[in-house]
């Protein structure tokens, strides 16, 4: 009996000094959110719930969602890349995000070779929008497609025909979007700016905005060789006054200073001084804009809303811009192949619905698309979703957000010229695109001379 | 042990190293967090640094192109214009205030309370207040001035404005400076006064030639920090170009600072070597300007004791 209770105790010893050891032996993998979506503070309980379930179902892996407000993410990753601190994983992280820390990711291609990963049940340009040509910086997590949201209580009370939510639909042009936006642009006293009555200085309610996208986000609609990037194939000339980019940008000018059914930078201002998003606002009747706004500001309005197909352009082609997520490995972080198996998990069947519907983007994988749609769909009962579902086959490749040499200098200087328009210091186009393209010539000139 | 044999020590030497003591914690965090960053961004200066990869030696060049930068001459230019704005303006108005408030009128320490409290508030949450104030809308600013009949601009969201509201933004708090101007107002030796009144100088002379160069040793001190702290102008203009035109600097580039403009070339570009030439740039321009006003002192700033010391 001393016997048996002696290795009892013994077991019970080896135990308790084994128990601790074997819970110190889990990996901590951090997880870097801030430089995307996930910083809303209802996002935040979500994500520790999610890394709850991990580690609660993991005894090797632990993980920490490390949330640092959008304000201050960029110079705190920084730090910790440069201190030698690098975290396991950032994200979810979107195209341009990639972009301005390019040489920071490591390549995912060896893990996924090694594995033979099966990413087939992951949409094709998914894939791509995260893939060039010297690595593959992550799992797709979600698409974010975009569309028109149009709030169907003004166009009731102009008696305006509501856009089609048919993609076949041809006649859904931004010609057809611009008549019915000047049918919806009114002045104080009710005057639509169709009438040679409108008063073009007191504004109340604006046709159309696509108020949250920068430059190549606006202009990648209208079809240019390079669709969303402002340069050659090879990146070293400039082209971001291609014959279609003026003209687009000549349409949203003269939205603004002409028709009037385009906020200026101006009233724009206004428009957002409420907290409000644009749509939310009840200033504006048609808002261009991505799934991600369902989450972040669709919440209880006083006034129904529809979805619209992105229109074709003036070359008949329809291209819907389309932003993207996913979570990257730092190049320096520790741990890579703990912070990989994080990813493979994040992304899983399993759990992407629940990661998309904390982060608002449509799931990467096509298996999940019943699940996320029906899940969606309970959110927003009367919304026409297989609208933002087609976007993604009218995706914008080359992205609007993709990388291009000096990412940062480059979008800058466009958005700079759409300042100018904006503020109508210069509302020629082809002025402002002339003189824009020779400064990102110099860019791109200068860089390629640093390069070996 | 002793490991040091203090009691051969004069008392002289004792107190020295009593005081260099008390200051040690300060020196080592200056060294370790002022001292040493600084030499760390003086050697960046010189290389191509990215902070992810390492440092490249290229010795002048980044100090050579930072003088080709269209963008360096605009953030300069920036600067200097909301310098020779806000430096004067903030200086008399602030001194202006200080000379009411020291009047003996009733209630006069609750004005003194009202005018300072702005200059103790955060700067963030002040601009995001201004930001709403001098929205073109909804603003109150532009609703005071319709009702006297004048269209307001477009304030923050106006190239030709957003520079002058960042200057009528920073008069709201110079309370910092009217509460300087003030201990030095109440220090002016009465007598003084007195003595000009019996000599039937007026209340305009006696603020000319007796106020005035008492208080010029408090304008200079006023307008030192001023001048370094217009160069270092940086958190206002981040947050209220940023939240109304979505674009740092912005409207076109009308808010560009320099340290805004260094800001984005350090944590948007990723081009910290150039950051730090642009940041010794600064140094050097402030140096110099601070050196020039200590130069002009001899010839504006008064000080009793060194006339005394000089008779």
């Amino acid at each position: 009996m001393k016997h048996k209770l002696r290795w009892v105790l013994l077991c019970c010893l080896v135990l308790l000094i084994a128990a601790p050891v074997a819970a110190q032996e889990k990996v901590k993998v951090t997880i870097f959110v801030g430089l995307g979506t996930g910083t809303d503070p209802d996002q935040i309980p979500k994500q520790e719930a999610l890394a709850e379930k991990f580690n609660a179902s993991h005894d090797s892996i632990e993980i920490e969602f490390l949330i640092v407000p959008v304000e201050e993410s960029r110079t705190r990753l920084l730090a910790m890349l440069a201190g030698g601190n690098a975290p396991q994983l950032v994200g979810p992280n979107g195209i341009s995000t990639i972009a301005q820390f390019f040489d920071s990711w490591a390549d995912i291609t060896p893990f996924l070779e090694a594995e033979q990963f099966d990413t087939t049940d992951f949409y094709a340009p998914s894939l791509e929008l995260n893939s060039y040509p010297e690595m593959n910086t992550g799992l797709p997590l979600g698409l974010f497609p975009s569309f028109v949201l149009y709030n169907i209580d003004m166009f009731d009370a102009s008696g305006v025909d509501y856009p089609p939510s048919d993609y076949a639909d041809t006649s859904w042009t931004m010609d057809e979007l611009r008549n019915r936006a000047m049918l919806l642009t009114l002045d104080a006293n009710g005057y639509d700016a169709t009438m040679p009555e409108f008063d073009a200085e007191n504004i109340v309610q604006w046709g159309f905005s696509d108020a949250w996208s920068d430059m190549r986000g606006v202009l990648t609609r209208w079809g240019a060789p390079g669709i969303g990037r402002p340069t050659s194939d090879d990146f070293k000339t400039a082209t971001a006054n291609s014959e279609e980019w003026i003209y687009g940008l000549q349409w949203f000018s003269d939205g603004m200073w002409v028709d009037h059914f385009i906020p200026n930078g101006e009233q724009q201002t206004g428009i957002e001084s409420t907290g409000a998003a644009p749509l939310d606002s009840g200033q504006i009747a048609m808002f261009y804009t991505h799934t991600w706004y369902l989450g972040e500001a669709l919440n209880d309005l006083p006034f129904e809303v529809g979805i619209a197909p992105a229109p074709f352009n003036q070359k008949g082609e329809r291209i819907a811009r389309i932003h993207a997520d996913n979570f990257t490995i730092p190049e320096t972080a520790t741990n890579k192949e703990e912070a990989w198996e994080v990813m493979k998990w994040l992304t899983s069947p399993e759990q992407i619905v629940d990661v998309c519907l904390i982060y608002g983007c449509v799931p990467a994988r096509a298996s999940v698309a019943d699940d996320f749609r029906a899940a969606l769909q309970e959110r927003f009962p009367d919304l026409d979703l297989n609208v933002a579902f087609e976007a993604i086959n009218y995706l914008d490749a080359p992205n609007h957000e993709s990388w291009v040499p000096e990412w940062g200098r480059v979008n800058d200087t466009l958005n700079y010229a759409y300042g100018l328009i904006a503020s109508g210091e210069n509302t020629d186009a082809k002025a402002v695109l002339d003189e824009t393209n020779a400064s990102l010539q110099q860019i791109l000139d200068e860089y390629w001379a640093k390069q070996p | 042990m002793r490991i040091l044999n203090t009691e051969s020590w004069t008392l002289a030497k004792r107190e020295s190293a009593t005081g260099y003591l008390f200051v040690v914690p300060w020196l080592i965090g200056f060294i370790l967090l002022t001292l040493g960053p600084m030499l760390a961004s003086l050697y960046f200066s010189f290389t191509e640094y990215n902070v992810i990869s390492a440092p490249k030696w290229i010795g002048l060049n980044n100090y050579t192109r930072l003088f080709q930068d269209p963008l360096f001459w605009q953030s300069l230019k920036v600067t200097l214009y909301f310098a020779a704005l806000s430096l004067p303006s903030g200086l008399i108005l602030s001194f202006m205030l200080a000379v009411l408030l020291n009047q003996d009128v009733p209630g006069v320490r609750i004005w003194r309370t009202i005018y300072f409290l702005p200059s103790i508030l955060s700067s963030v949450s002040v601009t995001l207040l201004w930001v709403i104030l001098f929205n073109p809308q909804i603003g109150v600013v532009n609703q005071l001035l319709e009702r006297i009949g004048i269209k307001g601009p477009g304030w923050l969201a106006d190239p030709n404005w957003a520079l002058p509201s960042l200057v009528i933004m920073g008069l709201w708090g110079i309370g910092q400076n009217m509460i300087i101007y003030l201990a030095g107002l109440q220090s002016v030796p009465r007598d003084l006064y007195d003595a000009a009144k019996v000599d039937g100088a007026a209340s305009w002379q006696r603020f000319r030639f007796i106020t005035i160069p008492m208080m010029s040793p408090v304008i200079f001190y006023n307008l030192v920090l001023g001048l370094i702290a217009t160069f270092s102008y940086f958190a206002q203009a981040y947050i209220a170009s940023g939240a109304v035109n979505s674009e740092v600097g912005g409207p076109v580039r009308s808010t560009l600072f320099y340290n805004l403009y260094l800001y984005q070339n350090a944590f948007r570009y990723n081009e910290m070597g150039y950051a730090s030439a642009m940041a010794w740039v600064l140094f050097i321009i402030i140096l110099l300007l601070t050196a020039l006003v200590f130069r002009s002192s001899s010839l504006w700033v008064y000080y009793e004791g060194e006339l005394r010391a000089k008779s």
